[in-house]
């Protein structure tokens, strides 16, 4: 076990997917500012499977917000394969995070007027994948997720760790280059939470899909191979695991 | 798909759905309706008013109509009106002439304005005939007694205490400078108290040119087109037309429009009226429109925060909320023609009757009719889509501009 302060190991340059430096993020002004991130450096290299842990307000989500270009930093610079994202204007950050980025969120990620499948074949339809390849790739998708039987539900009609699983299919799907999740499995049962948690595990390994995900479960942090401890904005932590 | 998902949207709140409906349907029904007996019943007034003695169009001498003059007459008419009548599929033509004069009953007499018309093409032009209350309309020929005949409008029968086989005594002055005077046998009584002839004297265009000692000319020249909407078009045409076919006279041609402009001002007021009314109908669905739009896109943030979230562009979901709102204004659409057909049919058929008729130019009418076209049916249908798209355009507008994290936390 090793414990490196806000700083990670030099890694090789063609490894690195992610290279956050020096970001911070504040909110309001003056007094009552608040620093959500402050001084963040962090490397994200492929094929990690890393979480992000910390007590709830230690600025996990924003920080996977300004990985996914949901948020732009108030210092500091993201880049992704190189490439600046802190200052994409709306339109390229949509089309930024429909090519590059797969999310789930904490709940309700679906869009309940669609089936399963449909809700994972959207995506495709925004990056304008032929229908027949389409169909395709979404069969062989819930087959991975395990819900093959369930492609024509709607989100109504599945259980919570089903909606997830239908989530991290739709993440999947549109071959993102990462998977960011925002405490996936907050609103899971302890025991559908580890299932889920074990299936992105199995997909990270299979297909050596990079995952970085948030979480204050200590049930579930035990399945990462990095652990990022934040506090009060801060990384006080890097721990890699065996 | 981005169909797919508007269509599912509607369904999904569908009382609301159908409340929006049965309102941009109301809508609908009401601003055809409205459209349909503001159209029919001004086409009604337009065809009795016209065919009441205006006639679609008129051909004058320039500047008869507004100082008219026993001089002021179209000359070699036989020359150049049949050519023209057939080459602009003019259904009938009425010439007249005008003169004043002092009329003798028994006892009394009054001011007349005395007309000579062509019994025949006065018939098949106007009205007139039809309004014959007492006796046989206008004989174009002398009575055994040798005296020609004479019709009077109602008031100056009575004024006069004339009935129909009395002795009409006219007095005038006669274009050479001569008096003119000369008895004539009342043949019929035509129209009411207040009907537009009611002091008119009528007498056969022979019998008035003897009279006046008028051999050639005609001051007035009554069209009827076939197609009344084109009145002004074909009239332009006309006039160009004589302008270089009759070149040594210069001839006015006018629609109704113009020559009787106090008229069909008064109507275009009337006109301005329904269009203010239609337009609050219209105000008042479009609030709910808007009502129904904004909430149904609040309570869906979150759900346009993910898909922003995954990658659509703002454009798409502008898209998306118009199209939710336009596929409710087409069915609402089609509910409402589905709802305005049969009470428009009836309408158009039956009309409604009006227990107080009212009177516009001396002209009695007593029924709403409705108009069946593509414009009163068409017209209502894109005003509900406009109006509509038009509404979307700020929540739509709202939407496109969400921005993913706060829409994520909204619940
Ligand atoms: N939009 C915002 N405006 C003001 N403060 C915010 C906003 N978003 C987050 N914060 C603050 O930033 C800090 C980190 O929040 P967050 O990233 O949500 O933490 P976590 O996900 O770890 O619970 C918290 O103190 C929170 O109150
Ligand atoms: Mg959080």
């Amino acid at each position: 076990m090793t414990t490196a302060p806000s700083q990670t190991e030099p890694q090789a340059q063609g490894d690195i997917l992610f290279d956050i430096r020096g970001v911070g993020r504040y909110f309001g002004s003056g007094d009552i500012q608040v620093k959500a991130l402050d001084d963040i450096n962090l490397t994200i290299a492929r094929g990690e499977f890393t979480a992000i842990v910390g007590p709830s307000g230690s600025g996990k989500s924003t920080l996977l917000q300004l990985m996914g270009g949901l948020d732009a930093p108030s210092v500091g610079d993201v880049h992704l394969n190189n490439k600046s994202i802190a200052h994409m204007s709306g339109r390229e950050l949509s089309d930024f995070r429909r090519d590059h980025i797969g999310f789930i969120f904490q709940a309700y990620n679906l869009i309940p007027v669609l089936s399963a499948q449909e809700n994972i074949e959207y995506i495709m339809l925004l990056q304008g994948v032929p229908a027949a390849q389409r169909r395709q790739r979404v069969q062989a998708m819930l087959n991975t997720v395990g819900l093959e039987g369930y492609a024509d539900r709607r989100p109504a009609q599945l259980s919570g760790g089903q909606q997830q699983r239908v989530a991290v299919a739709r993440a999947m799907v549109s071959r993102p280059s990462i998977i960011l999740a925002d405490e996936p499995t907050a609103n899971l049962d302890s025991v559908t939470g580890s299932a889920l948690l074990d299936m992105m595990k199995g997909l990270n390994e299979s297909r050596s899909m990079t995952f970085v995900f948030s979480t204050h479960d200590p049930k579930i942090m035990e399945r990462a191979s990095r652990l990022i401890h934040l506090q009060d904005g801060r990384v006080v932590e890097d721990e890699r695991r065996g | 798909m981005l169909f797919k998902l508007a269509f599912r949207n509607v369904m999904r709140q569908r009382r609301r759905s159908l409340l929006t409906l049965l309102s941009m349907g109301g809508g609908y029904l009401l601003l055809c309706l409205s459209l349909s007996l503001s159209e029919g019943s001004y086409n009604n007034i337009i065809d009795l008013f016209t065919r009441d003695h205006t006639g679609h169009i008129q051909i004058h001498v320039a500047g008869y109509l507004d100082r008219p003059a026993l001089h002021k007459r179209m000359q070699q008419v036989d020359d150049w009106l049949p050519p023209m009548l057939l080459r602009y599929h003019i259904k009938a033509a009425a010439p007249r002439l005008y003169s004043p004069a002092l009329a003798y009953g028994e006892d009394k007499s009054a001011p007349a304005s005395v007309i000579g018309i062509d019994p025949g093409r006065e018939a098949r032009t106007t009205l007139l005939a039809k309004k014959v209350q007492q006796g046989v309309w206008l004989p174009n020929q002398v009575n055994e007694a040798g005296y020609w005949p004479a019709m009077l409008g109602f008031a100056m029968a009575q004024t006069l205490k004339l009935s129909v086989g009395d002795e009409l005594v006219l007095i005038s002055q006669g274009a050479d400078g001569s008096i003119a005077n000369d008895i004539f046998q009342v043949s019929a009584i035509v129209g009411t108290e207040d009907s537009s002839e009611r002091m008119n004297v009528y007498l056969p265009l022979t019998a008035m040119r003897d009279f006046i000692s008028l051999p050639q000319g005609i001051h007035e020249l009554a069209l009827l087109v076939e197609r009344p909407a084109d009145a002004r078009d074909a009239a332009q045409r006309i006039q160009e037309h004589l302008a270089h076919r009759v070149p040594q006279q210069p001839l006015a041609v006018k629609p109704w429009q113009e020559v009787e402009q106090g008229f069909y001002n008064g109507m275009q007021a009337d006109k301005q009226g329904t269009y203010i009314s239609m337009g609050i109908i219209m105000f008042i669905v479009s609030i709910g429109v808007l009502n129904t739009v904004l909430m149904s896109t609040l309570e869906r943030t979150r759900e346009f925060g993910v898909l922003k979230a995954i990658g659509t562009r703002p454009g798409l979901l502008f898209r998306l909320i118009q199209l939710e709102a336009m596929l409710l204004a087409v069915l609402g659409c089609v509910l409402g023609v589905v709802l305005a057909l049969p009470v428009n049919a009836y309408f158009v058929h039956h009309g409604i009757q009006l227990s107080q008729g009212f009177d516009m130019g001396g002209i009695r009418f007593d029924r709403l009719l409705g108009e069946f076209s593509w414009f009163t049916m068409g017209v209502p249908a894109l005003v509900v889509m406009g109006s509509t798209l038009l509404v979307s355009v700020f929540p739509a507008w709202r939407v496109a501009r969400i921005t993913p994290i706060n829409a994520l936390q909204a619940v």
